[in-house]
């Protein structure tokens, strides 16, 4: 009976999450905006990478090495999904509360309160996928990335299980965001971007970690998501060249086996966290009234 | 003075202060103004790093990032702001106040622009202290002077945007969404649009249609590198400038009363969570 709300709550809540994030434009007009911000977002690291590869050749006299280009490209990709899982996830609290509304008839209705934010998580997910589907075929059109983005390169079995773990624990990671959205009210947004650039940072999306400070490793080797986009990368471009400047990264020496351990323990140990701090904030948020507070923002 | 001119500039005063008072009344924006764009620089500084480009262009990003807080203030506070007006309520009695609407979007302007500024000059200062930016002031003055030309030009698209965004609904959102990332590729936010020369002259040309194109172009050639990386000599960027500054306080003005029209016709002015 419990599983059967969960799932019908599951169901009806990403139905919504879909119309809201889809039905505010005609389709061809959604689909450009699918296709636009992600692509474009992708083609500005890889004007980045030009300028500096004709910068270096001229003052040094070597270029980038081209395995650079494939990295912060398929990097740049994944983390799409990251933006759009969590801070989906936390946003819909600001926007059922702040915009719609809402968030206080869905808490008093018979809906699985936690289920709904999952639901509303995949209708962002279906977007985040479709936008990093949609980012790697367009980088098949560039010659520097379609000669790594090869099918010879893909390891299904590991990109699949990447994908399984990531998925759990981005929705771990949205609920402690969305948790945390529920008992603030005007710097939420700034706690939702602020994590979105440490996560960007420090998790070198655009970067090989082995350029960090040696302080900051230890905390970059702690997050779930430098795992899974390290996971993300490789299934998908396969390992990078031994004697390259991206293989000297602190995690680039272990297995994938070991990667994916190190992921499943810290995605275990998130979403433990995630629902003693989800529980704890509901009931405050409660408490205080905050699930029907505006703040006029 | 003439009381339609007095009214005017009450008004624009009267906008601009409820947008200054607030960087006073609600210190979070310190931290979320600077600690928030520098953790991008941060990221695209390192990976200017690993791919050893001159540090020239670590300069680019701290710059780039000082202007994209003008792009966001645009297209946030500027664009979508009557966009919210109307859905908070307050749009109608804009609309029915004697004060003419176009002293409200130069208020929104001038407040914005006040406010911006001091952002601006954190990320700037934490940028080149945190990254040493190669930065020189031999030709500060000029830049200030590109700097302000800049302003002008960029704040008259938003007010051209606010007219639009008269029209839209819940699309505003996702329009503002979508007017980051792809302006930040055709500006050359964090590179040189110099990589652009090679490329059809119908991408350059609506490359400059946005005046951070050339303006940051223009501010480049004068506080990092000279003439390097530039993608046109520095007189014509100013004249470019000028040009699209004129224009779009002058379409501003001509949309704003087609669209306000429109809008009251269509019956949208109090629409909301459409």
């Amino acid at each position: 009976m419990a599983m059967t709300s969960h799932l019908r709550t599951l169901k009806w809540s990403t139905w919504l999450g879909w119309q809201v994030e889809s039905n505010w434009a005609n389709p061809w007009l959604f689909t450009l905006y699918l296709v636009v911000k992600p692509v474009t977002g992708s083609l500005m690291l890889v004007c980045m990478f030009l300028a500096a590869d004709m910068a270096a050749d001229t003052a040094f006299g070597r270029g980038v090495p081209p395995e650079f280009l494939p990295y912060i490209y398929v990097s740049n990709a994944c983390y799409a999904l990251v933006g759009a899982v969590m801070f989906g996830m936390s946003s819909v609290v600001i926007a059922d509360r702040e915009s719609y509304r809402m968030l206080k008839y869905i808490f008093i209705s018979p809906a699985e309160f936690q289920t709904y934010f999952l639901g509303r998580g995949f209708a962002k997910a279906m977007e985040g996928i479709g936008g990093a589907i949609i980012t790697l075929l367009a980088g098949l059109a560039l010659p520097g990335i379609s000669k790594s983005l090869t099918f010879a390169n893909i390891d299904a079995g590991w990109l699949l299980a990447y994908l399984v773990v990531g998925f759990v624990m981005l929705w771990a990671a949205g609920m402690v965001l969305a948790s945390a959205m529920l008992n603030m009210s005007r710097s939420s947004m700034f706690l939702s971007e602020g994590i979105a650039g440490v996560i960007y940072f420090l998790s070198g999306v655009v970067f090989p970690l082995a350029i960090l400070p040696s302080w900051l490793k230890p905390v970059s080797v702690c997050l779930p998501t430098t795992y899974w986009l390290e996971g993300m990368r490789r299934s998908i471009l396969g390992p990078p060249p031994s004697d390259s400047p991206l293989g000297q990264s602190p995690i680039a020496g272990w297995s994938n086996f070991e990667l994916l351990l190190a992921m499943i323990v810290s995605t275990l140990v998130l979403t433990t966290a995630a629902q003693f701090f989800y529980r704890w904030s509901v009931r405050k948020a409660w408490r205080n009234g905050k699930i029907e507070e505006t703040s006029g923002m | 003075m003439p009381a339609a001119l007095t009214l005017f500039f009450q008004a624009m005063f009267a906008r601009s202060y409820a947008r200054v008072i607030w960087m006073f009344r609600n210190r979070t924006w310190i931290l979320q103004e600077t600690l928030l764009p520098m953790l991008s620089v941060a990221a695209f500084a390192y990976a200017y790093r690993a791919m050893n480009a001159p540090d020239r262009f670590v300069g680019y990003v701290v710059l780039g990032a000082a202007m994209t807080a003008f792009w966001f203030n645009v297209l946030w506070s500027m664009g979508a702001h009557l966009y919210w007006e109307r859905d908070s309520g307050n749009l109608e009695l804009y609309i029915m106040s004697p004060a003419p609407m176009m002293a409200i979007l130069a208020g929104m302007a001038l407040g914005g622009m006040a406010t911006t500024c001091t952002r601006a000059v954190a990320i700037l200062v934490t940028g080149i202290l945190v990254f040493d930016a190669p930065i020189t002031f031999e030709h500060g003055g000029t830049a200030l002077g590109v700097f302000g030309l800049t302003l002008v030009a960029l704040y008259g698209l938003g007010m051209m945007f606010a007219s639009l965004f008269l029209l839209w609904g819940r699309e505003a959102w996702h329009i503002v969404n979508l007017l980051q990332e792809p302006v930040f590729l055709m500006t050359g936010m964090n590179f040189p649009v110099k990589i652009f020369l090679n490329l059809p002259l119908v991408i350059v040309g609506s490359a400059l249609f946005i005046p951070l194109t050339a303006g940051m172009d223009a501010m480049r050639q004068l506080l990092f590198t000279g003439t390097g990386d530039r993608l046109m000599a520095l007189e014509y960027e100013v004249a470019i400038l000028a040009g699209l500054a004129v224009f779009f306080v002058v379409a501003a003005r001509w949309l704003l009363t087609v669209l306000e029209r429109k809008a009251k016709v269509d019956g949208k002015l109090g629409l909301r969570w459409q």
